[in-house]
C-alpha cells in the first residue's frame, strides 16, 4: 500500500484552489440532500478536535454519510462554492468512512464562518481576517 | 467476500491481511500438501491463508481444515486468535455465508480442543444482540445454545466454566424471549434455552453459582416461566434437590460478588467501546450529540431498550474509571446512567434498571464489595437534588420499595447491606457526609425519615459521624477508586 500522507488537523486547512487536503473528521449533523442540476448535494457539518468547518457532500455521498461516522479524506478542497465556504472532495479528492463514534471534537472555531482574505506577504495564500461566526450558522448545536 | 463493504466505506485491514495471505499462498491450498516445515512468518501466512479458505469457500471447507490439522503446531492459538478478532470486530459485517462458516469452524475449534476456544464462544455469545428479534440474530441464538446442548458433556469434562458463561448469556436472554409471543420461529429457540438453562440449574448448580448474586437477579425475572418457577421455590425451600454440598441457604449467593466479566458477556464489544468511549473521553457538556448516536443506534427500536439494564450493570460495575478521570471534566458515570433512566422505557424495564443500579448496595460487604460499584447511585441521587429532585426522590423511594420487599425473609441482610453501603460511601469519602440527603427541602418527609430511621439503627459504631461532615474526606476522596478491593 501507499503510505498515508501525513493527516491534517483542521484548523490548519487554509482555502485554496488545490485539492490537498487530507484530514480525518467526525460527521456532526447533515442538511436536506437537494439536488443542484442532475447531481444531489448535501450540506453537512463535520469536526474534529481542533475544529468545526462546513461539508459539501456530492452524489452518493449525501447517502453514504450519516451522523457520528468517523470520514477520512484525502486529496480534498477547501474553497468557495456558490458564496460558501466548503470542504469537499471535488473530482480528485476522496471521502472514505473509516470509524464511527469514538473521535473528539470541537464546534467552535468553525472554519467555514470565518472570513478569509489574501496574504499582505504572499496574495497567493489566504490568512483569517475575522470571525463571523465562533458557531456554525446552519447547523444548530443540540444543547 | 469476507465482509459487506458500503459505498464510500474503507476497506478494513483485518479482512485485507486475510485476503493477501489467502491470494499469495492459493495454489498451496490444494493437495497435494507439501511436507516442508513453514518457517514462523509463513506458518502465520498459512494460518490467515486456511482462514481466509475455510470462511470463503465454504465447498472447499473440509480441505482447508484438514491442511490446518495437518500443519497446526501450536494447539490452533493464532487460528483462534484471528477468529476471535473476526468476531469482535466484524461479525456485524460479515457476509451471511461467512457467518455459517464461522459456525461451523467454531464445532471444530471445540472438537480439538483449541487453545483460547472457551474465548471464541464468549466472542460469539457476546455478538447476540439482546431485544433484537431479527431473523439472524435469532440464528445466532440458535446456533450457540445447539452447540452448548448437543456437546453438553464435552464441556462439562473439558471447560465446565464457559457453561457458566452460557447460562448467564440464557438466563438474560430468556427474559426477552419470554416476553415476546407473536414472533414465528422463537418459540422452538425458546424452549431449547429453557432447557439448557434449566439443566445447568438442576444438574449443575455448583457451576451456576460460580456466577454470584447476579445469578438471582437474572433468575428472578423469569419467576414468571413455570420451569424457573419451580427452581426458585426449590432454591428457597428445598435445596437438598440440588445435592449441592455446602449450599445451605440462598444468601450465599447474595454474598458473591459478581465478577465483571459476566456483564460484558451482554453488551457487544462496539456498545462497550462507545460506552468506554464516552466515560473517558467525552467532557460533561458535551455529550449530546454522543447519546443521540448511541441512543439512534442501539437504543431505537423499544423492545431494545432492555439493554439498557445490562449497561446499568456494566458501567457500575466494570467500568471504574481512574482518579485522573474522577477529577477531570469528563462525564462521570452517574450523569450517563441519569441520561439513561431518562430514555423512555416501560415500567419493568424502569424497575429492572434501578434494581440494576442498586443491586449491590443490598448485599455489600465491605469485604467483598467495591465501593465503584454503588458510587454511581448515591452520586446520581446528590446531583440530582438541584435540578431533577424527581430522580432523587424515585431512586431513594424504590430502595426502601427493595428493603421492604426484595426478600421479605432475609430482610435483616438487605438492611444490613444498605446500611453498609451508605457507611462506606460517606467513610471513603464518596460523599462528605448524607447531610444533602437528610437535610433536604424538597425531599419527602416521609422518606427521610426513613433514611434517618435506616442509619440510626445500624449498630455500625460509625453511623453517628454520617450526620456530621467529615473534616479528612476532602483528602479520602482522591483515593476512594484504590479503596475498594479489585475485580
Amino acid at each position: 500500500m501507499e503510505p498515508e500522507p501525513t493527516l491534517q488537523p483542521l484548523k490548519h486547512i487554509v482555502p485554496a484552489a488545490q485539492n490537498n487536503i487530507n484530514t480525518k473528521f467526525i460527521l456532526l449533523d447533515k442538511g436536506k440532500v437537494t439536488l443542484e442540476g442532475q447531481y444531489k448535494t448535501c450540506l453537512a457539518l463535520v469536526a474534529d478536535e481542533t475544529a468545526a468547518v462546513h461539508f459539501q457532500m456530492w452524489g452518493d455521498e449525501c447517502n453514504a454519510f450519516e451522523p457520528g461516522d468517523i470520514i477520512h479524506l484525502a486529496n480534498d478542497i477547501f474553497s468557495y462554492s456558490r458564496n460558501n465556504l466548503v470542504l469537499r472532495a471535488g473530482k480528485r479528492g476522496k471521502a472514505e468512512k473509516v470509524g464511527e463514534f469514538t473521535m473528539s471534537f470541537v464546534e467552535t472555531p468553525n472554519l467555514s464562518e470565518i472570513r478569509w482574505g489574501p496574504d499582505p506577504c504572499d496574495s497567493r495564500k489566504y490568512v483569517q481576517q475575522a470571525v463571523i461566526s465562533p458557531y456554525s450558522r446552519v447547523f444548530s448545536s443540540p444543547h | 467476500m469476507l465482509i459487506k463493504v458500503l459505498l464510500h466505506e474503507a476497506e478494513n485491514p483485518l479482512e485485507i491481511t486475510l485476503r493477501e495471505a489467502f491470494c499469495c499462498l492459493e495454489p498451496k491450498l490444494r493437495p497435494p500438501f507439501p511436507l516442508t516445515i513453514p518457517t514462523q512468518q509463513d506458518y502465520l501466512d498459512l494460518n490467515r491463508a486456511i482462514l481466509y479458505g475455510v470462511l470463503c469457500e465454504p465447498h472447499f471447507a473440509k480441505v482447508h481444515i484438514k491442511h490446518l490439522h495437518g500443519v497446526i503446531t501450536d494447539g490452533y492459538e493464532y487460528f483462534t486468535s484471528i477468529l476471535i478478532k473476526i468476531v469482535n470486530e466484524l461479525y456485524f459485517k460479515l457476509v451471511d455465508s461467512v457467518k455459517r462458516q464461522l459456525i461451523w469452524v467454531t464445532h471444530e475449534m471445540v472438537n480439538v480442543l483449541a487453545v483460547g476456544f472457551d474465548d471464541l464462544l464468549v466472542a460469539l455469545m457476546r455478538q447476540i444482540v439482546g431485544g433484537d428479534f431479527g431473523e439472524e440474530n435469532l440464528w445466532l441464538c440458535f446456533e450457540m445454545v445447539n452447540l452448548f446442548t448437543s456437546k453438553w458433556d464435552y464441556f462439562i469434562e473439558e471447560e465446565p466454566l464457559v457453561l457458566s458463561s452460557a447460562l448467564y448469556v440464557f438466563l438474560r436472554l430468556l427474559a426477552d424471549h419470554c416476553r415476546v409471543l407473536s414472533i414465528p420461529k422463537i418459540e422452538a429457540l425458546r424452549q431449547m434455552e429453557i432447557d439448557f438453562c434449566e439443566r445447568m440449574l438442576r444438574e449443575k448448580l455448583y457451576l451456576c453459582l460460580r456466577i454470584g448474586r447476579d445469578l438471582v437477579r437474572l433468575l428472578q425475572d423469569l419467576v414468571h416461566v413455570p420451569e424457573f418457577r419451580a427452581i426458585w421455590k426449590d432454591l428457597l425451600y428445598n435445596l437438598s434437590a440440588f445435592r449441592t454440598d455446602g449450599f445451605v441457604d440462598i444468601s450465599q449467593i447474595y454474598s458473591t460478588r459478581t465478577s465483571k466479566f459476566y456483564f460484558l458477556l451482554r453488551i457487544t464489544p462496539e456498545m462497550e467501546s462507545q460506552m468506554r468511549f464516552l466515560m473517558s473521553d467525552v467532557n460533561f457538556g458535551s455529550q449530546k450529540r454522543y447519546q443521540i448516536w448511541f441512543a439512534k443506534k442501539f437504543l431505537a427500536l423499544p423492545e431494545r431498550k432492555t439493554v439498557l439494564v445490562d449497561i446499568v450493570r456494566f458501567i457500575c460495575c466494570a467500568h471504574h474509571p481512574s482518579n485522573e478521570i474522577i477529577h477531570s471534566d469528563i462525564i462521570p458515570r452517574w450523569a450517563i446512567i441519569g441520561w439513561l433512566l431518562k430514555c423512555g422505557v416501560k415500567n419493568y424495564v424502569e424497575a429492572n434498571l434501578k434494581l440494576a443500579l442498586f443491586y449491590d448496595w443490598l448485599f455489600f460487604d465491605e469485604n467483598v464489595d467495591n465501593v465503584m460499584n454503588i458510587e454511581p447511585a448515591i452520586l446520581l441521587m446528590v446531583n440530582s437534588i438541584p435540578k431533577y429532585v424527581d430522580v432523587t426522590h424515585s431512586l431513594l423511594e424504590f430502595l426502601f420499595i427493595l428493603l421492604d420487599n426484595y426478600d421479605i425473609e432475609r430482610k435483616e441482610i438487605l438492611l444490613r447491606g444498605v446500611s453498609t453501603a451508605f457507611c462506606s460511601l460517606v467513610r471513603k469519602g464518596v460523599v462528605q457526609s448524607l447531610d444533602a440527603l437528610t437535610s433536604c427541602d424538597m425531599l419527602s418527609p416521609f422518606l427521610k425519615e426513613r433514611l434517618g430511621k435506616l442509619l440510626s439503627e445500624t449498630q455500625f459504631p460509625l453511623v453517628p459521624s454520617l450526620f456530621v461532615k467529615c473534616e479528612k474526606s476532602s483528602s479520602l476522596h482522591t483515593d476512594y477508586t484504590k479503596a475498594g478491593c479489585s475485580n
